[in-house]
């Protein structure tokens, strides 16, 4: 009697453990559920996470037609296998008809402090790539060193490790990626935006050596964040002409940032400095105009208008940015005076709750160059839940 | 079926009790806080009604009396409150007259927002007590790229403050 008393026990004691750890594939088909309805049940216990972002943009440059776009909507789904492994991925559609994968890695935490991950994950590099949802930063558009120098959204394929150390205020991540490919079909780097082009996005991507890329966050001081990122490595190059002089380039970027907040002020600022080697090969066998070193910085201050006892933000900002992707040039190339540009943006972030913000403001923009560049305005909504 | 039998299976259904792991490291914590390597660790519960006064959840395995050697050496509170995408959980001890002693995240589930483990943004929630409010951005610091779970741990934080004030007023605690 007693040994027939503890099975059950036993067996009563699992049931109801297992009722409260949902299985999420069910055989039962009572409990069966579809992918959708799991995510719409998406509650936390059933480990489902959905969520998202968006932005929907208007810039009406002077003296020229103005553009209306969706620039962005990602959705990210989540699954939780169980408190170690997890699954995280998010899909953007770019101006409403081009499909991206932004993320796709699997994470298992070894322990607390430790944490492996695998897959289509975003480079540490500066703040806006890791951070980039709208309601994050100030301006319709990202800062423009994000695009011409970190190429937001940079993301490859790779694996590393990642985690907190708590006592001592301290963020890492350290991964070898897939690199940028030296000629992305007819596109080569160089130009006003750099390495750009060469962002393999985990489409059918080549790869040739991988790159090493990690960041350091420090969090130990009151109010401020502290960011060191480092990326190095090659572009990829096909192996049958791998050989060949000038059919990639080396690639070292180091990156610094600061971000602080105290009250209603809030201020931030990002240093970007790459250098590239070979060059003078590469431009000579592509024909392209790649300089030998990209470099930009921004400061930007934000005061929130409104007293802290309200929910709702309404910031009030500036940024300076100056940056060059010709910050050098090797061999007979010739600086483009156009690639040195600087710009102020001054304007507003109204954040009507903590995830939907509307924004606007104006940009002037200026070169090396005499020309005079159009001033524009910007006007945009943006989500993030 | 005898007593015993059936005192098993009761406590096998309920299951009540925290999680293992949690239990562990909430037991450490206890030893280095209160520096004291035996204690008792009783879990308090308070009526429905008294429940519905008050801001936090304390449920069954949520509020906690520590003692050692029939001394009271004070509280511990163990909840979860929401990070982005999941929930993390938390552990504030607390002295015999309710002033906060330590604040700790026991378990952090996701990447966004794990800065709030910090022990210098923790910190802040030191020697404070009933009377006192926390209010994000103005009496505790921001942490930027962290800002969800940061507002969660300051509410959840000053929920409990609130809480902790009630149960006072009302002469329970």
């Amino acid at each position: 009697m007693k040994n027939i008393t503890l099975i059950f026990t036993l067996l009563v004691a699992a049931l109801t453990y297992a009722q409260t750890v949902p299985d999420s594939l069910s055989v039962n088909p009572q409990n069966q559920q579809n992918a959708a309805q799991r995510i719409l049940s998406g509650n936390i216990n059933t480990g489902v996470t959905v969520g998202g972002y968006g932005e929907i943009t208007y810039n009406q440059p002077e003296g020229d037609n103005g553009e209306l776009d969706v620039q962005r909507l990602v959705l990210l789904f989540g699954y939780k296998f169980n408190d170690r492994v997890q699954f995280v991925t998010e899909v953007e559609l770019e101006h409403v008809e081009e499909v991206f994968v932004e993320q796709a890695f699997l994470q298992y935490s070894l322990t607390d402090n430790i944490n492996l991950r695998g897959g289509l994950m975003l480079v540490p590099m500066g703040i806006t790539n890791e951070y980039h949802e709208p309601t994050t930063f100030n301006g319709v558009e990202r800062p423009s060193i994000d695009k011409s120098i970190v190429p937001t959204t940079w993301r490859e394929i790779g694996f590393g490790v990642a985690g907190r150390l708590d006592e001592v205020s301290l963020r890492y991540q350290a991964y070898l990626f897939n690199g940028f490919k030296s000629v992305n079909g007819s596109k080569v780097l160089g130009g006003s935006n750099g390495l750009r082009n060469g962002r393999q996005k985990g489409i059918k991507s080549t790869i040739d050596s991988p790159n090493l890329a990690a960041k350091l966050d420090y969090y130990g001081i009151s109010n401020l964040r502290l960011g060191l990122s480092g990326y190095f490595g090659k572009t990829q190059a096909e192996d049958d002409i791998e050989d060949i002089d000038g059919t990639s380039v080396g690639v070292a970027m180091i990156g610094l940032d600061a971000r602080y907040a105290y009250k209603r002020f809030a201020a931030r600022g990002q240093f970007i400095h790459a250098s590239i080697s070979d060059t003078e090969d590469y431009n000579a066998l592509n024909s392209a105009d790649l300089g030998s070193a990209l470099q930009g910085w921004y400061v930007e201050g934000a005061y929130n208008l409104l007293p802290q006892t309200k929910e709702q933000q309404l910031y009030a900002f500036a940024r300076y940015s100056d940056y060059d992707t010709h910050a050098s040039v090797d061999g007979g190339l010739i600086k483009n005076d156009a690639y040195d540009r600087d710009e102020w943006t001054f304007g507003l972030s109204y954040k009507i709750a903590p995830g939907a913000v509307v924004k606007a403001d104006y940009q002037l923009f200026s070169d090396a160059t005499d020309n005079d560049k159009p001033n524009q305005l910007n006007i945009g909504l943006g989500v993030w839940f | 079926m005898k007593l015993s039998s059936i005192t098993i299976l009761v406590l096998s259904i309920l299951a009540f009790g925290l999680p293992k792991n949690i239990q562990k490291k909430v037991d450490s914590e206890i030893k280095k806080t209160y520096s004291v390597d035996e204690f008792s660790f009783n879990a308090m519960t308070f009526s429905l009604e008294v429940n519905k006064s008050i801001p936090s959840e304390f449920g069954t395995d949520n509020f906690f009396e520590i003692k050692s050697d029939s001394i009271n050496l004070g509280y511990a509170y163990v909840s979860k409150a929401p990070s982005k995408t999941d929930q993390f959980d938390y552990l504030v001890l607390l002295d015999s007259d309710l002033t906060i002693i330590k604040a700790k995240i026991l378990i952090y589930r996701e990447d966004y927002g794990g800065e709030i483990g910090s022990k210098r943004w923790l910190k802040q929630f030191i020697g404070k007590t009933k009377t006192d409010e926390f209010r994000y951005g103005d009496n505790i610091d921001a942490i930027s790229g962290a800002t969800i779970s940061v507002r969660s741990m300051t509410k959840a934080m000053d929920d409990l403050m609130k809480s902790l004030k009630i149960l006072n007023e009302k002469g329970i605690l």
